[in-house]
């Protein structure tokens, strides 16, 4: 090849890779019905029994459906035919299923619900979600290995009647039966998929409002489309929803810049900061919040009440929220998150109760007095120079949060803190075998409810990373599920109680909650975030 | 030459051997569990899920186990994904990341071996400094910096090309060229030495005195033996590669296994990270025995020696 | 980790002697005298783009060392409300260096929208905890400066010594190290890095082992080819028949010889530590914070390149400045040690 032709093949390449762009680019086009956004990570399992992350849990909301789902705040009637009122004292629900369909034509039955729950609490599935199970008839016998699935306190009479029997009442049952651990699942389908049941959607059907296309599991990018058999098709807007992971960023600016997607939700603090103004911006809260947990088994001055209180008025969570993260977190004195969980009778959000706006003054930003308290606690617990090590996760946020964190705690006379920033189950890990002195964690509602929050800070508490220890909020906690579970205003007197006492005495100090940063152009509409964590796009549709 | 080879293959094997065994202990030292939500667990659940992972097992019992798996090519389970072999993992990501890796290859070689013979056939005049020019700022300017420069300036400022994911020819273009900079740069500078000395040689002297024209002279001798020694960086070029994957197909969003290397490492994946330590390790020793004994049969030269050069 | 090099030494036998283009620089170090050195001193002096990489490169270093002397604010103090503030330059008022930004589609003075004091500016703006970025930049200059000098030097430590012993021994020892040197380098070294970073805690330490453990195996092997060839040459035979001491030999005799090859050898790995620091820094496994190097900075900058682009423009020039002046004083060097390249 001589050099004209060398560089003649260069050039017809290049200008060949030109062209090709030239017809390429999938835009998105308004007044279309087909959304793209971006996905943070990718779906790991399709599977209901075993699915541990919200991507799963959101994917699974888009294309299946359980007895109710969330339209809004309130909870709708899915395949059961009504919103049902339990009976015998609370303790068992009689549910009547619709006529619907799953995706290859088979009815969805009452025995696709008790094969669904059976298998999730079954010891062999190794869910590790079955503990939402407590409470239904038998459930810790079976996960324990003890009792055999059959026995579980859920039963088909007839295909479309559904029995479940509680072994003590749930005030907050319905919203659990929204989530995915509760949805039914095609036994013969199932069954054939064996194991790899969950990582492709070829060996899968679907009774929800969209279904996966073409999906195997590790894809970046994915389509969901409008499934004809779901029964309540009518009101389902879209038709396609695009899904593409986006890990960094900037990249993601670029791609909603570029309009290849409709929403980018993933923004980071330092993007937000910048995009506070911009029409398309919003910012929609999470049910997680974020708390330090001290170690007072590893480091028994953590006991001292002042000493636990210093840190909780050392930190200005108003920076850390607003200008560290970028309103992509909302200070929060409570570990409660507000916007889950209203009053049913007066319909006062948990956390606006006058008492729990009280307690915001147990830890508000006073360093002043924060030093006071640290020099008090030092004292009588005999301790001069303390270096501490803070144990947080490894993404962009937390460690911008650490280093901040670290500047604040570090203005309190005699501190030294230490970074310890790891990958989210090393963290996991450490914190649950104690190596660690004070960690960030974060918990997000299994169901929208103050005790998801409040009963991790039980005595012996499984997430009680801190061992902190209170006889009378154990004692608030205890009868807000045994003596007044039937009884709503009381518990809800009870869990009040219980946050006060947990912010009083600093049990673990609130940071804030984790809202969610997005742009999302002005074509679509009615794209919300239900109370159980996960957006309804069911409802979701493009002017 | 045989003898060689099969030499070259029985230390190839020994080489992954070592590196599974090592990858394999060095694993096992670090802290993490597949679970996610271990303090929720029932000990009859870890119990189960041990031993879906072979973690009951004593450590020697593992190690034979994984051994013995990975000659049949099973590189065991990702903790990360539910019941996905790694081996698929890797299967479904693979594509995208040879696919910019050849391109890269064949971009970066070809522009580079046409920088080298231009700057070498015009030494000493600005063309030769252009041209070194470009290839310093190659090697100098890391892969993920030139990576978001071209995303912003090409991709978004521009919408010359698309500014991530991967749906079509169009969207390799950028992270082909981010990752075809630094191989590029290596071989136009190894191109040029390699040109100049062949354009000084006798040979070229003899062909010019016998009245060959310029262009013949330069494609028919000079190009074609200046081109064998480039051989010899062809597996500098694929480590280069792989290196810059890990973080280019992050920044364009590419579904590939330099991605998935990443992935694995922060979520402490395990048996990912040592299935893709062994396949790199693997790719690499291949492709450089390929390029090894390419060279010996190209080269005239040159003949492959049996023990050292005592 | 410079990796442009001709396959193991050991799986070829020069069949003519006529490879001009490999063995230059062992015949012009056979006839070592002073002469040679005032040579290559001169041969460098001479070299204009060598010459003015030299003198970038002390400047970068002199500043990086006195960094806590030149750095106006301390690098790790945090002020949050004045966060993200573009570059100002006092009160000049040049676009992109006077505190206004695009922000929201329109140009804003973030000094003042922030109530930043008069007389208070930043030369190269602030990071996203209100960090002073040109601090940061000088300390993290001098840390991956740093590192890369002190990997580099473990290179020399563990290279040179490794290349001499299996160079000069030879035989099973030198096949059995050979071997040791061949499984090493079929690992993809940024997977070696990667997983020795798993293991130890991360910080500094930890970097410069990680990669120093692969970095000195390019070193090792050019010391061996040269040892093997210089073992050869008649003064160092006439040393041995006298009955000098390994050691002795090594020392008097191949280390002076073995120096153009160790020095642009160590131009050459410099530019590549710092290249990897920089890469696992940016892929999250680098320098805890709040430590800066210029890999946490570009990390950092790169996520907010979008709208604060500055944040990744510094340190990617302080980087890219100071791998193009190694890399040029590199070729200048080996130009000046091997007159017949040029």
């Amino acid at each position: 090849m001589n050099h004209k032709k060398i560089f003649s093949v260069a050039f017809i390449g290049a200008a060949l890779a030109l062209v090709l762009t030239g017809c390429s680019s999938g835009s998105t086009k308004s007044g279309s019905k087909d959304l793209a956004i971006n996905s943070k990570d990718i779906i790991s399992t399709m599977d209901s029994s075993t699915v541990t992350d919200t991507i799963g849990a959101q994917n699974l909301a888009n294309t299946m459906e359980g007895l109710y789902r969330y339209s809004g705040r309130k909870i709708e009637p899915g395949i059961a035919t009504k919103v049902v009122t339990p009976t015998k004292g609370g303790t068992q629900y009689n549910f009547n299923l619709r006529n619907a369909k799953w995706s290859n034509g088979d009815p969805v039955t009452a025995y696709d619900f008790v094969y669904s729950w059976r298998r999730i609490v079954d010891p062999k599935t190794a869910s590790q979600y079955s503990y939402i199970f407590q409470g239904v008839k038998n459930a810790d016998k079976i996960t324990n290995g003890k009792a055999s699935p059959k026995t579980l306190g859920v039963k088909a009479i007839g295909p479309h009647k559904l029995q479940v029997n509680l072994s003590q009442p749930i005030p907050y049952f319905n919203s659990l039966l929204t989530g995915a651990s509760y949805l039914p699942l095609n036994q013969k389908v199932v069954e054939k998929a064996g194991s790899k049941y969950g990582l492709n959607s070829k060996e899968m059907v679907f009774d929800g409002p969209f279904k996966l296309d073409k999906w195997q599991v590790g894809n970046t990018a994915w389509t969901e489309s409008k499934n004809n058999s779901y029964w309540n098709k009518d009101n389902v807007k879209l038709n396609n929803i695009k899904y593409y992971v986006v890990k960094d960023p900037n990249t993601g600016l670029n791609l909603y810049a570029s309009h290849v997607i409709d929403r980018y939700q993933d923004l980071s603090g330092d993007s937000a900061n910048q995009l506070k103004n911009n029409k398309d911006f919003s910012t929609n809260p999470t049910s997680s919040t974020y708390y330090i947990e001290m170690n007072e088994k590893k480091d028994p001055f953590f006991k001292n009440t002042k000493i636990r209180q210093a840190i909780g008025h050392s930190i200005n969570r108003q920076l850390l929220s607003n200008q560290v993260l970028g309103k992509t977190a909302t200070p929060d004195a409570s570990v409660v998150p507000s916007k889950m969980t209203w009053n049913k009778q007066t319909g006062t959000d948990f956390e606006n109760e006058p008492q729990s706006k009280q307690d915001a003054s147990y830890n508000n930003y006073n360093p002043k007095l924060a030093k006071q308290l640290w020099t008090e606690g030092l004292k009588e617990t005999g301790q001069k120079n303390l270096n501490l090590t803070l144990l947080s996760d490894d993404t962009d946020s937390a460690l911008k949060q650490s280093e901040f964190l670290q500047a604040e705690l570090q203005k309190l006379p005699g501190l030294k803190v230490t970074l310890a920033n790891v990958p989210f189950k090393n963290r996991l890990q450490r914190s649950t075998s104690g190596d660690f002195d004070m960690v960030v964690s974060a918990w997000n509602a299994d169901f929208p409810d103050p005790v998801t929050f409040l009963n991790l800070f039980e005595t012996g508490g499984a997430m009680n990373d801190g061992h902190w220890s209170n006889k009378e909020f154990d004692n608030q906690i205890k009868e807000a599920s045994d003596k007044n579970a039937g009884n709503y205003q009381a518990r809800w007197q009870n869990l009040l109680n219980a946050q006060t006492i947990l912010t009083k005495q600093e049990g673990v100090v609130p940071l804030y909650q984790l809202n969610t940063a997005a742009l999302t152009r002005n074509d679509v509409k009615n794209y919300n975030m239900s109370p159980n964590g996960n957006y309804d796009l069911a409802a979701a549709y493009k002017k | 030459m045989t003898k060689y080879i099969i030499r070259r293959i029985f230390y190839l094997i020994l080489t992954l051997f070592i590196v599974a065994s090592v990858t394999f202990f060095l694993m096992k030292f670090l802290p993490g569990t597949p679970y996610s939500n271990q303090a929720k667990l029932q000990p009859s659940q870890i119990a189960i899920m041990n031993q879906k992972y072979g973690l009951n097992k004593p450590l020697w019992d593992q190690y034979l186990i994984y051994m013995g798996n990975l000659l049949h090519g099973n590189l065991g389970t990702s903790f990360q994904f539910n019941n996905q072999p790694v081996t698929q993992l890797i299967a479904h990501d693979i594509g995208p990341s040879m696919q910019i890796g050849t391109q890269a290859m064949i971009v970066g070689s070809v522009l580079g071996i046409l920088l080298g013979a231009v700057a070498a056939i015009k030494k000493n005049t600005w063309v030769d400094s252009g041209a070194t020019f470009i290839s310093i700022l190659g090697i100098s300017i890391p892969s993920f910096v030139l990576a978001v420069l071209l995303q912003y300036y090409f991709g978004y400022k521009l919408q010359w090309f698309p500014v991530a994911l991967w749906q079509n020819f169009s969207s390799s273009i950028l992270p082909t060229l981010a990752l075809a900079a630094f191989p590029l740069a290596n071989v136009a500078r190894f191109m040029r030495t390699e040109m100049v000395d062949v354009l000084d040689s006798d040979y070229i002297e003899l062909a010019k005195a016998k009245g060959d024209s310029e262009r013949k002279t330069i494609t028919h001798h000079a190009l074609r033996n200046s081109l064998i020694p480039v051989i010899t960086i062809v597996g500098p070029m694929a480590v280069s590669i792989m290196t810059g994957s890990l973080v280019v197909e992050n920044i364009f969003s590419i579904p590939g296994i330099g991605n998935q290397f990443v992935q694995s490492i922060l979520t402490n994946d395990y048996p990912t990270i040592m299935g893709l330590t062994i396949f790199y390790s693997f790719l690499l020793v291949v492709i450089i025995l390929v390029v090894d004994i390419l060279y010996g049969i190209i080269d005239p030269r040159i003949r492959l020696g049996n023990g050292g050069k005592e | 980790m410079a990796e442009n090099l001709p396959p193991l030494e050991d799986q070829f036998q020069f069949a003519s002697d006529d490879l001009s283009n490999l063995d230059t620089e062992s015949e012009s170090i056979n006839t070592p005298s002073l002469t040679y050195f005032q040579d290559v001193k001169r041969r460098l002096i001479r070299n204009k783009v060598a010459m003015t990489s030299l003198i970038l490169l002390v400047i970068i270093a002199l500043v990086a060392i006195f960094a806590p002397i030149l750095s106006p604010h301390d690098p790790n103090a945090q002020n949050v409300l004045y966060a993200n503030l573009p570059p100002k330059w006092g009160s000049l008022n040049i676009p992109g260096l006077n505190g206004i930004h695009e922000a929201g589609g329109h140009m804003v003075n973030a000094y003042q929208a922030e109530h930043v004091p008069k007389g208070t500016y930043y030369i190269m703006g602030t990071d996203y905890l209100g960090r002073d970025l040109f601090s940061r930049i000088l300390y993290g200059t001098r840390l991956s400066l740093f590192i890369a000098v002190v990997a580099t030097a473990v290179d020399l430590l563990v290279g040179v010594p490794y290349g001499l012993i299996s160079g000069w021994v030879g035989g099973a020892v030198d096949t059995f190290m050979q071997r040791i040197v061949e499984i090493l380098s079929s690992i993809p070294n940024l997977i070696v890095v990667v997983l020795l970073l798993l293991i130890l805690k991360p910080g500094i330490t930890s970097i410069i082992i990680a990669i120093a453990f692969t970095g000195w195996i390019t070193m090792s092997r050019l010391v061996r080819a040269q040892t093997f060839k210089l073992k050869e040459s008649e003064y160092v035979l006439a040393a041995r028949t006298l009955g000098e001491s390994p050691f002795k030999i090594a020392m008097k005799h191949l280390i002076p010889n073995l120096s153009s090859t160790i020095i642009i050898q160590t131009m050459f790995t410099i530019p590549s530590a710092i290249f990897f620091e920089a890469f696992l820094s940016f892929i999250g496994i680098g320098i805890p914070a709040p430590n800066a190097s210029l890999g946490t900075l570009l990390n950092d900058g790169q996520k907010a390149f979008h709208f604060l682009p500055y944040q990744m423009w510094v340190p990617a020039i302080v980087l890219s400045v100071i791998m193009i002046t190694t890399n040029l004083l590199g070729d200048g060097l080996r130009d000046a040690f091997d007159p017949k390249s040029k």
